[in-house]
């Protein structure tokens, strides 16, 4: 009989804890009189459309660029690395609000230059949107594969007569599609969980229809939708978990040498998404600042967006530590952090929708930060988990061994040795957990105690009214804070996907 | 263009958030309205929970009652009505209770709450300031408004629209509503007790393949005046706000006769615990300055006796709004049940 590992217990502990959202919408749906009506299918159709249309979008931006940013050789490689992923820095729903306010009859550019643009909305202006935010998962995920190729299978192709389009397509693309499978899922992910962009484009998805219903107090209703969700939420996190990395024998990377003119015509034909992307909604937000100044804005809402994360991210990183533990030492460990995994994939406004029940019969815990904070957790702990089981995985278990054989204490090994080596993956995994709930949103409108007004929050109050202009300094907060914790995240992160500092020594 | 200036009128409006409760602002004063310098200071804390709809007017009008009294503090909270009024029932419920005082866009709400008995009977002083048949014992009108029918008036003209609003689905007109809103559902309930459950339901089913769906009747009033649909569902203050940053606006307002498209409802206010300081804070909304700046500033109907109604509003004795009992709005379950079983919600 083997000992079962010390953080099993602990482990299993917060997994049955992700799961107490499900169990209360289970609940909440069992008294509702329609499981499934003729809306419910426009919904569901709505739904799957713009995930589908996001996919194929987010592929075909990502993919293209993943080989650009790879294997051509472009003056300033990292700028245009660090441009054409700084999309993840910036959350969808900022994207939508200024591009809706931007085209249009009426709209910004319509008003500034007198040209006639056409408006985004519904599912074409959602999915364009989507796309423009989700396309550097693709991106990124690409990218790690293509770099990880030999580049001598496509030299042979190339010597046999092959050109050189030719042999990308049947030489380099197959062997990276695990890569593009597994930003394709993590953009069909966002997808599913994004409330802002459907909302703002004013397209009926899950998400946003659960807010009507909730905002309805069809709590009930809600909930069967939130089920509903889930189900498709679920078999994305299944397809997810069968892609596997390729792994190849490293060797030189390929590396292509264009001419002037061809790097200008690729860097042009890139231009638009950064464009659409990052240039619109950061000009967008600067004339509203020029024109309509500060006014309304306080210095809590900062402040309120700023701690609520902070406590979020310290709680995550506390209970990731015991789970990151779990999934290393054996099989069970390994399931019970894949069902905390669940919870990154339960949209905010559905645990908003669970957990404000929770909150109801557990007064004490009702309208406070503590709940709250309680969301962002069960949201948020896999991208902590993930990140602090990355760092220990890597660790070499000898070094410990080796640190007690010369006299250490089991602390001293611990503060002195494990501790430094996975501190990094620890700040990488808070700063990931900080930057999500800094942008959360529908949960953050169901939960939050009253008068606590974040920037997030106060963005879509100020959408709502109308008043356009005072989303200029949360807005661009927003993007300075989300782009603030990506950098930590990249220098906290040194493995994995999100790699951008390996071609560094080009 | 529009949305500038409609923005810009605003936030010109909020500067003058500070000054409301000024005598200076009072606009002609007669017995009904008391002035705030007559009431008693605020002191303690209070939690509203507040119906979202007015932009930041509702807000200047607290900002200021807030900077008169230092004593004071309100903790507010935002969210849809009618999310509101079922989160204080469900609290109530659940045996707890967070808001003092609920101050909703739209009477149903109020009648929703005061229908489970939660509202605390108001003194007889207090509603005595309002307006003949907007008195009521357990809740306070605050200011009224009048359902609409906004046209682009570039490409229509008020006799192209009809003046029953049953026979809008027939018209041939696009339309732009905002089902999610909470005096749109009130105007249904008011048409499903005026016109029964299966013609409203029919009338819902008609309109839905000619409808546009936005998220507030601001946002229809915009698309209203961009042309994306010919006439709209909308409270009428949104198109004078409009018009009063854009004087040039392709708006206009239209009107059907004696129907719910017409109907006269009312924002208000009821006190959800005991004591003193929820009916002093009550009484501070109905006061010659705060009725005053909300029809200057909100073009609202203001509903205490002797202040003058908002500007470029035709005469209410012109308009023929339904005769109705505004707590029965209150009814606004089934109205939501009716509208998600046609598809609308």
């Amino acid at each position: 009989m083997t000992r079962l590992p010390g953080s099993y217990p602990l482990a299993l502990l917060i997994a049955l804890f992700a799961l107490v959202p499900v169990g209360v919408l289970v609940s909440l749906a069992s008294d509702t009189a329609q499981l499934f009506d003729a809306h419910n299918l426009k919904v569901l159709g709505n739904t799957l459309a713009l995930m589908g249309l996001t996919v194929l979008g987010s592929v075909l931006i990502g993919v293209p660029l993943a080989l650009l940013t790879a294997y051509v050789y472009l003056p300033w490689r990292r700028l245009w690395l660090i441009l054409f992923a700084a999309p993840l820095a910036m959350p969808s729903y900022i994207g939508a609000f200024t591009l809706y306010a931007a085209f249009g009859p009426g709209g910004e550019i319509n008003n500034l230059t007198g040209l006639p643009t056409p408006a985004f909305y519904g599912l074409p202006g959602a999915a364009l949107v989507m796309t423009l935010y989700t396309y550097p998962f693709v991106l990124l995920t690409t990218r790690a594969s293509l770099l990880s190729l030999d580049a001598s299978l496509v030299n042979a192709a190339r010597t046999l007569g092959m050109s050189l389009g030719m042999s990308l397509w049947r030489v380099v693309l197959p062997r990276v599609f695990n890569g593009i499978a597994a930003g394709a899922l993590l953009a069909a992910l966002y997808t599913l969980s994004d409330f802002g962009t459907p909302a703002i484009m004013r397209l009926d998805t899950f998400t946003r229809v659960i807010y009507v219903e909730y905002n309805a107090f069809g709590l009930s209703q809600a909930a069967m939708l939130s089920l509903q969700l889930l189900v498709i939420v679920g078999l994305v996190l299944f397809l997810e978990s069968r892609v596997k990395a390729t792994r190849e024998r490293p060797g030189r990377r390929l590396m292509l040498w264009p001419s002037r003119w061809q790097v200008n015509a690729l860097l042009a034909a890139a231009l638009p998404v950064s464009l659409l992307s990052i240039v619109l909604p950061l000009a967008i937000f600067g004339l509203w600042l020029v024109r309509e100044g500060t006014a309304g804005f306080q210095f809590s809402y900062a402040w309120n967006s700023t701690y609520a994360s902070f406590l979020a991210a310290v709680v995550a990183v506390v209970l990731a530590v015991p789970v990151a533990h779990a999934a290393i030492s054996g099989k069970a460990g390994r399931i019970m952090e894949r069902v905390t995994y669940f919870g990154f994939g339960v949209p905010g406004i559905v645990m908003g929708t669970a957990l404000v029940y929770v909150g109801l019969k557990l007064p004490f815990l009702y309208q406070t930060l503590g709940l709250l904070v309680l969301a962002y957790v069960l949201r948020f702990l896999p991208l902590a988990v993930g990140s602090v089981r990355s760092s220990a995985e890597s660790l070499d278990p000898s070094l410990v061994k080796a640190a007690r054989l010369l006299g250490a204490s089991p602390k001293e090994a611990f503060t002195r040795i494990t501790l430094p080596l996975t501190l990094r993956g620890m700040i990488a995994g808070a700063a990931l957990v900080f930057l999500e709930a800094m942008r959360e949103l529908p949960a953050t409108l169901l939960l939050g105690p009253t008068g606590f007004e974040t920037l997030a929050t106060y963005l879509w109050r100020v959408y709502e009214a109308g008043y356009f202009g005072r989303a200029a300094v949360p807005g661009l907060l927003l993007v300075l804070m989300s782009g603030l914790g990506l950098a930590l995240m990249l220098t906290g992160e040194r493995r994995g996907e999100f790699d951008v500092t390996e071609d560094s020594n080009r | 263009m529009q949305r500038r200036t409609f923005v810009q009128a605003l936030a010109g409006a909020g500067l003058l958030g500070s000054l409301p409760l000024s005598a200076a602002r009072a606009l002609a004063a007669t017995a009904g309205a008391v002035s705030v310098e007559d009431l008693p200071a605020l002191k303690g804390e209070l939690t509203l929970y507040l119906g979202r709809g007015e932009g930041g007017l509702y807000e200047n009008v607290l900002q200021a009652i807030q900077k008169r009294n230092p004593d004071f503090t309100l903790n507010i909270r935002r969210g849809v009505t009618a999310a509101l009024a079922n989160t204080i029932v469900a609290e109530a419920k659940a045996g707890v209770r967070r808001a003092d005082v609920f101050w909703a866009v739209d009477s149903g709400a109020i009648g929703l709450v005061n229908g489970e008995g939660l509202a605390r009977p108001l003194p007889a002083d207090l509603t005595g300031q309002l307006k003949e048949g907007f008195r009521y014992d357990n809740w306070s009108p605050v200011t009224g408004r009048i359902r609409t029918l906004p046209f682009n008036s570039d490409k229509l003209s008020a006799d192209k629209i009809p003046d029953s609003v049953m026979a809008l689905p027939d018209s041939g007109l696009s339309i732009g509503w905002a089902p999610a809103y909470a005096s749109f559902q009130s105007f249904i309930t008011a048409m499903r007790l005026l016109e029964g459950e299966k013609a409203t339901g029919e009338w819902l089913k008609a309109m839905n393949k000619r409808g546009k769906n936005y998220a507030g009747e601001l946002g229809v009033v915009m698309a209203v005046e961009r042309g994306e649909v010919d006439v709209g569902f909308a409270n009428h203050y949104y198109t004078l706000r409009l018009k009063a940053g854009k004087p040039d606006a392709a708006v206009d307002l239209a009107f059907t006769n004696n129907d719910a498209g017409c109907l006269v409802n009312a924002s208000g206010i009821l006190a959800l615990s005991e004591g003193e300081l929820p009916v002093n804070f009550i009484r501070y909304l109905l006061t010659r300055e705060v009725q005053s700046y909300l029809a200057s500033e909100a073009y609202e109907i203001p509903l205490v006796d002797g202040v003058a109604p908002p500007e470029g509003l035709p005469a209410l004795s012109t308009v023929s709004p339904p005769k109705m009992d505004l707590t029965r709005l209150a009814d606004l379950r089934p109205t939501l049940d009716l509208m998600r079983r046609v598809g609308v919600l």
